[in-house]
């Protein structure tokens, strides 16, 4: 049975499958009890599975990172929620140099199977210190899989997936996603790590989003119809592993690229996909350059005119594209 | 303060020009008026002279390089002068129109000399000179086609994918515009479709088509064995353009063809038109045809390339090392020779279209100059009197290139 | 037979175990000097961190742990690798960069770790391991194993904020650790003194409102008392306890160390203070050993060692075709 509930929704429902499935599933981060997590996604999870289970942390974030790690290491299946993924930072050790290298570190005699949320993203009004995307920094270190959920059926099966996964998971949750409703089955099921989804068929040129990003795209697909230009969209997904095939693939039929992404565009997931087209068989198929949009080199501002404007809008891509596709860059 | 050298504006909408050949080094001294490189623009080729004397130093701009109009490419250093780091490139404002000189190019290695907020900072694009997609490239490889043929329909003239023709109708169509009678150019032995280019030029917005002779350029592998080899592929292509009529124009060898595929499709061919043709007289210069058809290295080209004017300044180093570029393929070396030894077996014209000049009804002229040094001038005098005949003093093998402008005057005289 | 006076150890620990604990100290010693001859030889790069001088900390911390107690270990943590059981071979293989390694030639000295024992891993991460250790005594707790952690920590640590967080936590929590500092008075050439508010780190517990204790660590006895202790209030549910266990690095911080911090006079002094022979000592003096044969011991450390390394060289080294394994679990698509 499928039914439409929220991005939201979705997340609390895989977590609470994880947690009714095996005791040894549990939940750590700030306020995520009684408070329900400060973008309500546990909820009143912690009535049905009590304290012990989910966790409020102090305001600890590299110590409780770092229990989490250590609780993964001795056979406990902790989803740790970051309150704001920006957070991040001040738990980059426990991340980077312990939960992405203690498996190859001591020759595959551990696992981490830890799954950790980051809600991002701006347009909150949140201002710099709270709207990052910072998904690209941990996609840098090998050891970890990074998600960037799209829907609430992403959202759920995605979790699911990463709470399968014997290694440490990193989801970045896009804040205005949160309320977003979709179609979502009832019960378990997962979306594969490391399968991106071609959300519009199009033959005129490859447009490869993430997160909120994909919903711009669709959305600018949708007017550029309207005026002959036909966009396959492409939602990434997870970015890392990113899924060569399918973004190769649709480049190599339409002979465009176009990658557009909330995070800062300078060193981003962009350049990433710009490099492995251009390094790939699919170079050989672009009839055009390669265009990026991403968000500007300034940190997040607080007022709403300079916030929109410091990430790319629908028309910046129906712009990007249509220049692209006429000829005109 | 040394002297800039800049990318001059030779042509009154051009914007960018194509470095082509430095004909002085880093280093080198030079005497102003000196030639210092060539350029290319969409319209012309030119040699650009030095403004001042001194030595030349940081140069910036690399051969192949697309350079705005006005931009710096080297310094002129007087004699005693300090020769420290490059200048920026200042003063460059008055000269560089303001849209073109911000607008960002591809840049690569070497970097510019100073990274200063200037304006109109040196940009290097290296390369052929060519913009091309990489699907263009690869379509214009597979299809065997060269990219340099081709004109690029999209920003600053890139050649995009469906510039490139398609293998059904790759024969020969370079350009067309227009709705008038098109002139179709057939190059001579060991020349190419580009060669052309001034004679275009001169010839304004007149539609042309130009075909390329089997065994140069892109059709290397069928090599023709015989001049009838010759005359069955040139028909093929002939017909594969599928206008109705046209007004064939040919040089040497081409005008050969021309001739023979004017003997056979006379309803098509409105007019026909012989540069120095070859077919009229058994003799030709062979040493100078197999010279330039072996010639490997810019050394021994330049000599043979010199016998093709009357004129040997015309014919600059410039020049022969373009021709030598064009022509690095030991493939189609081998191919040009192959088909000499077919067509002019031991500097023989092993055949004779004098009986086809006596059949064209069409209004036929041969144009030759009379210090040509490949073909005799006088196997002209073999013409029936109703082919007009236009013998050009101090010409050698090359009037299109010696004489353009009365040679488009010719062709537009006709045309009306 | 025993008597109230006696040192602790005596009283509560069999004859066996002592001369096992004994036989450690030497182990931890020869595998050490055995290690800094072979870097001194070229055999193996990389540095290495030794903790010649600190035995009597790492054997006392240990020796009443079970295999299902977990520990985690600093980039000083060869002694508490060969506390908690390692295998010499193992470790040298590791040393050496050999596919028959702890961590199959991937961590080199500054990660063997020792999954089966219980070792969950060095750690080249000043204070990494702290909250890691919490995180292990989570899962105990969860699971309930009555397992304890002991974390090894260095007096460099006491000043990360991971060193805070995780005690926090910990003591919030009620989870049955130990933090184990091992205070050899320098992190790197930085002394104590020169870099901690408090003047034992033992104070820091009542931040935390933990037992705080600081032990001598050349005292194998006495360190084992604390640790008895500490241990049993964990798995009584209890909650962490800091011990301070003071000691001394002989060697400098890493190879590269020109010892310019301190003087020959104060190395001199802790040298004297050596705990192997005052372990020996005392196994002699309570009649547990006599002087040949501890002498004999000893030799068959050497033994072991010269064994390890011969084992160790003669290793396969790692296949350059296998150079991404374990960065996943299953490779990536």
């Amino acid at each position: 049975m499928s039914r439409e509930i929220s991005y939201a929704e979705a997340i609390r429902e895989a977590m609470d499958i994880a947690l009714s499935e095996d005791d040894r599933t549990i939940l750590m981060g700030e306020d995520i009890g009684v408070y329900g997590g400060a973008f309500q996604v546990t909820g009143d999870l912690i009535d049905t599975y009590g304290p012990d289970r989910v966790m409020d942390t102090p305001i600890s974030e590299l110590g409780g990172a770092g229990v989490a790690v250590g609780a993964a290491m001795t056979g406990l299946r902790p989803i740790f929620e970051f309150q704001f993924s920006d957070f991040a930072a001040l738990a980059m050790e426990q991340i980077v140099n312990q939960a992405a290298k203690l498996r190859f570190m001591l020759g595959g005699a551990v696992s981490i199977p830890l799954v950790m949320r980051f809600p991002a993203g701006s347009g909150t009004g949140a201002a710099a210190q709270h709207s990052q995307s910072l998904e690209a920094w941990l996609a840098h270190v090998p050891g970890l899989k990074v998600l960037q959920p799209t829907t609430p059926y992403d959202a759920k099966g995605l979790l699911l997936a990463a709470i399968d996964d014997p290694d440490p998971v990193m989801i970045f949750e896009h804040k205005l996603l949160y309320k977003m409703k979709g179609e979502v089955p009832e019960g378990r099921y997962t979306v594969p790590i490391g399968k991106a989804a071609v959300r519009r068929e199009g033959h005129d040129v490859t447009i490869v989003a993430t997160s909120i990003m994909v919903h711009k795209a669709l959305e600018a697909a949708k007017t550029l119809a309207d005026s002959g230009i036909n966009a396959e969209v492409i939602d990434l997904r997870c970015i890392r592993p990113i899924d060569r095939e399918t973004v190769l693939g649709s480049v190599r039929k339409t002979g465009r690229l176009v990658c557009v992404y909330e995070a800062v565009k300078t060193l981003g997931i962009g350049a990433e996909i710009s490099a492995m087209v251009a390094e790939s068989d699919a170079f050989d198929y672009l009839d055009a350059p390669i265009v990026r949009l991403g968000g500007a080199d300034c940190p997040i501002p607080y007022n709403p005119d300079l916030e929109k404007a410091a990430v790319p809008q629908v028309p910046d891509i129906i712009t990007a594209v249509r220049d692209l596709v006429e000829g005109r860059r | 303060m040394p002297t800039t050298v800049i990318m001059p504006k030779v042509d009154m909408d051009m914007s960018h020009g194509t470095l082509s050949v430095w004909h002085v080094s880093e280093g080198a001294t030079v005497s102003k008026g000196d030639p210092l490189f060539d350029i290319e623009t969409d319209k012309a080729a030119m040699e650009v002279e030095s403004p001042a004397s001194g030595t030349l130093h940081h140069i910036i701009a690399l051969e192949g390089a697309v350079i705005p109009i006005g931009q710096t490419v080297a310094w002129i250093y007087a004699e005693g002068e300090d020769v420290g780091d490059p200048p920026a490139a200042l003063a460059q404002n008055d000269t560089a129109p303001p849209a073109k000189a911000a607008e960002p190019e591809v840049t690569s290695a070497p970097p510019p000399p100073q990274k200063q907020n200037s304006p109109a900072e040196p940009v290097i694009a290296t390369g052929a000179g060519l913009r091309a997609t990489p699907l263009a490239r690869r379509l214009a490889k597979e299809r065997d086609y060269p990219l340099y043929d081709i004109t690029g329909s999209g920003p600053r003239g890139r050649i995009q994918a469906s510039d490139v023709p398609d293998n059904t109708t790759r024969a020969p169509v370079i350009h067309t515009q227009g709705r008038d009678v098109p002139l179709v150019l057939i190059h001579g032995f060991a020349s190419d479709p580009a060669s052309w280019a001034r004679l275009e030029r001169e010839l304004g917005g007149r539609r042309v088509i130009r075909m390329e002779l089997p065994a140069h350029g892109r059709l290397i592998h069928d090599v023709p064995r015989s001049f009838a080899d010759l005359t069955r592929q040139m028909r093929q292509a002939f017909d594969a353009i599928g206008e109705e009529t046209v007004h064939l124009v040919g040089h040497s060898l081409g005008a050969a063809a021309a001739l023979a595929i004017a003997d056979t499709r006379s309803r098509r061919v409105s007019r026909l038109t012989l540069i120095s043709p070859a077919g009229l007289g058994p003799e030709i210069n062979g040493a100078a045809l197999t010279g330039i058809a072996s010639a490997s290295r810019v050394e021994s080209l330049g000599p043979w390339l010199r016998t093709l004017t009357h004129d040997p300044a015309l014919i600059s180093d410039g020049y022969i090392r373009a021709v030598m570029q064009q022509r690095q393929n030991p493939d189609l070396r081998q191919a040009q020779l192959t088909l000499a030894d077919g067509v002019f077996p031991e500097g023989v014209q092993a055949f004779d279209l004098r009986a086809a000049l006596d059949r064209m009804e069409m209004p036929t002229r041969i144009i030759w100059g009379k210090s040509d040094r490949i073909i005799p001038w006088k196997h002209a005098f073999c013409a029936p009197g109703r082919v007009s005949l236009n013998l050009f003093e101090h010409t050698g093998h090359m009037p299109q290139l010696e004489r353009t402008a009365e040679i488009a005057f010719l062709l537009r005289q006709e045309a009306e | 037979m025993s008597d109230a006076n006696d040192p602790w150890a005596i009283r509560n620990l069999t004859p066996e175990t002592l001369r096992e604990s004994l036989r450690k100290m030497y182990l931890i010693r020869k595998f050490e000097e055995g290690a800094e001859d072979s870097y001194t030889r070229g055999l193996i790069h990389g540095t290495m961190h030794l903790s010649i001088g600190q035995e009597a900390s790492a054997v006392g911390a240990c020796v009443g742990l079970s295999d299902s107690d977990k520990i985690t270990s600093t980039h000083r943590g060869h002694g508490h690798c060969v506390a908690k059981g390692a295998d010499m071979g193992r470790m040298f293989a590791e040393f050496f960069g050999k596919e028959t390694g702890y961590c199959r030639g991937r961590g080199g000295s500054m990660h063997i770790a020792d999954v089966e024992k219980g070792n969950l891993g060095a750690n080249g991460i000043v204070g990494g391991g702290l909250p890691i250790a919490v995180g292990a005594a989570l899962s105990a707790k969860r699971l309930n194993t009555g397992a304890v952690t002991v974390c090894f920590f260095g007096d460099g640590a006491n000043n990360e904020g991971a060193f805070h967080e995780a005690l926090n936590i910990a003591s919030v929590w009620k989870l049955p650790v130990v933090f184990f500092c091992e205070n050899n008075h320098y992190g790197m050439s930085t002394s104590t003194e020169r870099s901690t508010a408090v003047k034992q780190i033992a104070d820091r517990a009542a931040g935390y409102s933990m037992p705080g204790v600081t032990v001598d660590g050349n005292d194998f006895s006495a360190v084992a008392e604390v640790m008895a202790t500490a241990t049993e209030r964990a798995k009584a549910g209890n909650g962490p306890s800091l011990i301070e266990s003071m000691t001394y690095r002989w060697r400098g911080h890493s190879k590269s160390d020109r010892n310019r911090y301190r003087t020959k006079e104060e190395i001199a002094d802790w040298m004297d203070r050596d705990p192997i022979p005052r372990m020996a000592e005392m196994l002699i003096a309570h009649g547990i050993m006599d002087a040949q044969g501890v002498a004999e011991m000893e030799s068959d450390a050497d033994q072991t060692i010269a064994q390890a390394i011969e084992f160790a060289a003669s290793s396969p080294a790692p296949n350059l075709a296998d150079l991404t394994r374990d960065v996943y679990t299953r490779p990536l698509i």
